[in-house]
């Protein structure tokens, strides 16, 4: 800083001070160490990851031109009925597209019923859609039976085995609107609900796991904010030690 | 109206058959037990806050500067640890994944700015107010004004999120309407900043802190041991469960372990809630970006943030209480991930339906079935971080408006009483507008509060880094920047309430997305900054009574 009484005048970049050089430095070391940990290593995440597609996502592309064809053969709409139910058991999807999905997954069903039988599935969903809205709660002895009923009749039809956590979604996820047809909505849409909640971005930074986590997972979650007291702490000290040095009192 | 009709069934009815629903199960009605251990922290905190009640303005507005540096970081963690940090966090981590943890990194990483940039030469400068450095160090009256103003925005807009906490939490322990749940909340918090002012606010900050900290954490440990995680240390431990959400949790590995619904602990793979910017999350690496530099430059222009620097005795103190402050935040900013965690897993089954983000932590704990009394804790946990937040927010706000601008601008002849008398009527303003605004439910807890960050970050964090490490920056330089910043905050907000009214503005699509409420800063900061460089070193030098106090008192 320039302290000749005309001129008074202060910069962070330019210091006129021992002091105010060596907090200047201390302080760009620290915003580089701070800017480059949590940008930079965002960065590298972007740079280095890949679109990875689940495995369901390549079981759904490979039966999907198949299932919406004339004559869709049983595997593969038992495939196609899977994929739905992975996608269906994601927290994380819309209204929207759970009932685009919700269509494909009863008309793969109906279409695997044989025809005989096809009366009495519509019937059974149709049954357990009643009880849904008039139970009070999910706990309803009813209820529950009903859907267990629902699961052990239908997965088997799907193909699901007993101890797939699918057989659990299978129930809730029926529906008897439209179920004799995939709509051209779910035709159109399908595809790209699938897109979206299948492939993900990865890398070895999100593949390697490091005390349970995925590797990017604890290094932002955890080490940044290790980091950030780290170096809070090193300033302070830092800072005390130089004023103790030069006697000043603040 | 008969296709309004049609649309809200086509909305409404896939909703209701699927929540039979959880979430009104969850939600239940009055809960007798979380309702004495709310009552009994209210009229705690409501009696601390008259044991060290204000006795003049020196201690309405700094605690009479005597607090230590571990209970100023108490005091920082306390006041910090609002509604969004307790309820919010998780909220977004649980609906966004990879991207809540922008907020995370962003909420933390601010302080090394803070510190490193500013925290001592602020309490050096000794000001009482934001505005008061704003007008003291740009030689103005009507910057002083402006910051204020700007001040009581920040402070509103910071309560609104705060307002919705407080209201969810109340709805949940008492089993009643949302909109009752704010007022009523909103009325004890108001009454108890009335009572206290910021002696009473930073006594009860420490207090509340302990409360806030050790609701938050008993459940994780409970939870953790429940499902067969490393529970000594829930915050590591939880890593496991983020690779099971990731690869999936057949029914078979279960151990026939259920939620309290009843569902199994299985899921199928959600990778989407830890791989980055995910598209079935919706969110990008420029948002992610874009939130977390938003919200560590907002962190360091909060003016109730900046303002605890006022209530330390040195400069010194400062500077470690932020270190403090920052290590008791981080153990709660630790702990919300794994709450977003547990919550994906134990809400997985389709059957559990939407439950409120904001909500999930309460939900979270009451679906590991938690004992309903820790989970009451646990409210009354999410209750005191809001309220100590809160009547932070409404001091500075209130001193703000009496102190910078009835005093200062209006009315410099003010006596102590009166000038006590308008910090009161400008926190029962507050209060008021902000209880209206938080009944709209325009955002989630987290956005919310991320709104206030992002307009502190575009206004008021440019005038401090600039006024205290550049004495050529001067009052017509502090007036440009203000017009960048503020003119990019008035376009991103404008389009975002328009969006809320379900107007639909030209360019709307490209606003939201580049210009988001909840992270415009990313570029009205260095907009602010970079018009008041350029207007300062194209117009009159700064005065040399200022530049000779920036060296002899700020720099010294």
């Amino acid at each position: 800083m320039d302290k000749s009484p005309e001129k008074y005048h202060i910069s962070f970049f330019v210091p006129t001070t021992a002091r105010a050089k060596a907090n200047r430095n201390m302080v760009l070391w620290l915003v580089s160490i701070w800017f480059i940990a949590i940008f930079g290593f965002q960065i590298l995440l972007r740079v280095l990851e890949k679109p990875i597609p689940e495995t369901t996502f390549s079981i759904f592309q490979s039966v999907w031109d198949n299932t919406i064809s004339d004559s869709p053969g049983i595997v593969e709409l038992q495939e196609f009925g899977k994929t739905t139910l992975s996608v269906l058991g994601k927290v994380a999807i819309t209204d929207s597209e759970r009932a685009v999905l919700d269509n494909a997954l009863s008309w793969s069903l109906y279409q695997l019923t044989a025809d005989s039988l096809k009366e009495d599935l519509v019937i059974k969903i149709q049954a357990f859609e009643k009880i849904k809205l008039e139970i009070q709660t999910i706990s309803d002895p009813n209820y529950i039976k009903a859907k267990e009923l629902l699961s052990a009749e239908y997965s088997p039809s799907l193909n699901l085995d007993p101890l797939d956590v699918r057989t659990t979604i299978l129930p809730l996820e029926l529906v008897s609107e439209n179920i004799y047809k995939l709509t051209e909505t779910a035709r159109e849409s399908v595809p790209s609900i699938m897109e979206k909640y299948l492939i993900h971005n990865q890398s070895f930074l999100t593949d390697t796991k490091f005390l349970g986590f995925p590797f990017h997972y604890f290094y932002t979650a955890i080490f940044l904010l290790v980091l950030f007291i780290g170096l809070c702490l090193i300033y302070c000290i830092k800072t005390d030690q130089m004023n103790s040095k030069l006697s000043i009192e603040d | 109206m008969k296709k309004i009709y049609i649309l809200t069934s086509l909305l409404v009815i896939p909703f209701l058959s699927h929540a039979a629903s959880a979430a009104s199960q969850l939600e239940g009605s009055f809960k007798v037990g979380p309702a004495i251990i709310l009552i009994s922290i209210l009229v705690l905190f409501v009696m601390v806050g008259i044991l060290f009640r204000a006795k003049d303005t020196t201690d309405f507005y700094a605690a009479g500067r005597g607090i230590s540096k571990v209970g100023s970081g108490m005091a920082i963690a306390s006041n910090w640890m609002s509604a969004a940090s307790f309820l919010g966090m998780a909220a977004l981590m649980y609906g966004t994944g990879y991207n809540g943890l922008a907020y995370v990194v962003g909420w933390t990483g601010g302080y090394v700015l803070l510190l490193i940039l500013m925290a001592g030469q602020i309490r050096k400068y000794g000001k009482y107010t934001a505005a008061d450095f704003i007008g003291d160090r740009y030689y103005s009256q009507s910057l002083r004004a402006v910051g204020a103003i700007i001040a009581i925005l920040i402070s509103i807009s910071y309560c609104v999120g705060q307002f919705a906490g407080i209201g969810l939490m109340f709805k949940w322990v008492m089993g009643i309407d949302y909109t009752w749940a704010v007022i009523i909340g909103g009325s004890v918090v108001l009454c108890y900043t009335l009572i206290s002012g910021m002696l009473g606010v930073t006594k009860n900050m420490q207090i509340q802190y302990v409360i806030i900290i050790i609701s938050f954490l008993i459940p994780l440990f409970i939870l953790s041991y429940k499902f067969d995680y490393f529970w000594l240390l829930p915050q590591i431990g939880y890593g496991s469960a983020v690779s099971d959400a990731i690869s999936g949790i057949p029914l078979a590995e279960t151990n026939q372990l259920v939620n309290s619904l009843g569902n199994s602990f299985a899921i199928v793979p959600v990778p989407e809630f830890a791989m980055p910017w995910d598209t079935a999350t919706g969110k990008t690496f420029f948002q992610w970006v874009a939130i977390a530099f938003s919200l560590m430059i907002g962190t360091a222009g909060l003016p109730h943030v900046i303002q605890r620097f006022y209530v330390v005795p040195k400069a010194s103190d400062a500077r470690w209480s932020v270190v403090w402050g920052l290590f008791f935040i981080c153990i709660l900013y630790w702990s919300a991930p794994v709450y977003a965690a547990f919550g994906k897993l134990l809400s997985a089954n389709p059957e559990v339906g939407q439950l409120s983000p904001d909500a999930i932590v309460v939900y979270t704990a009451q679906l590991g079935s938690v004992h309903p009394l820790i989970v009451g804790l646990l409210a009354a946990g999410g209750i005191s971080a809001a309220f100590s937040t809160v009547s932070g927010l409404l001091v500075a706000g209130a001193s703000a408006f009496s102190h910078d601008l009835y005093v200062k601008v209006i009315n410099p002849d003010a006596s102590p009483k009166r000038q006590l008398l308008f910090a009161r009527l400008g926190t029962v303003l507050m209060a008021i507008i902000v209880t209206i605004i938080a009944l709209f439910k325009l955002a989630l807890i987290g956005q919310l509060v991320a709104v206030a960050f992002s307009l502190a970050g575009c206004t008021i964090f440019p005038l401090f880094l600039l006024g205290i490490w550049w004495s050529g920056s001067n009052k017509q330089g502090a007036i440009a920047g203000l017009i960048a910043g503020g003119t990019v905050s008035i376009i991103a907000l404008s389009y975002f309430i328009a969006g809320k009214m379900g107007v639909s503005w030209p360019l709307h699509e490209f606003v939201d997305y580049w210009l988001g409420a909840w992270y415009f800063a990313w570029i009205g900061a260095p907009l602010a900054i970079l018009a008041n460089i350029i207007v300062s070193m194209l117009s009159k030098e700064t005065p040399l009574e200022i530049r000779k106090f920036l060296i002899e008192n700020v720099h010294s």
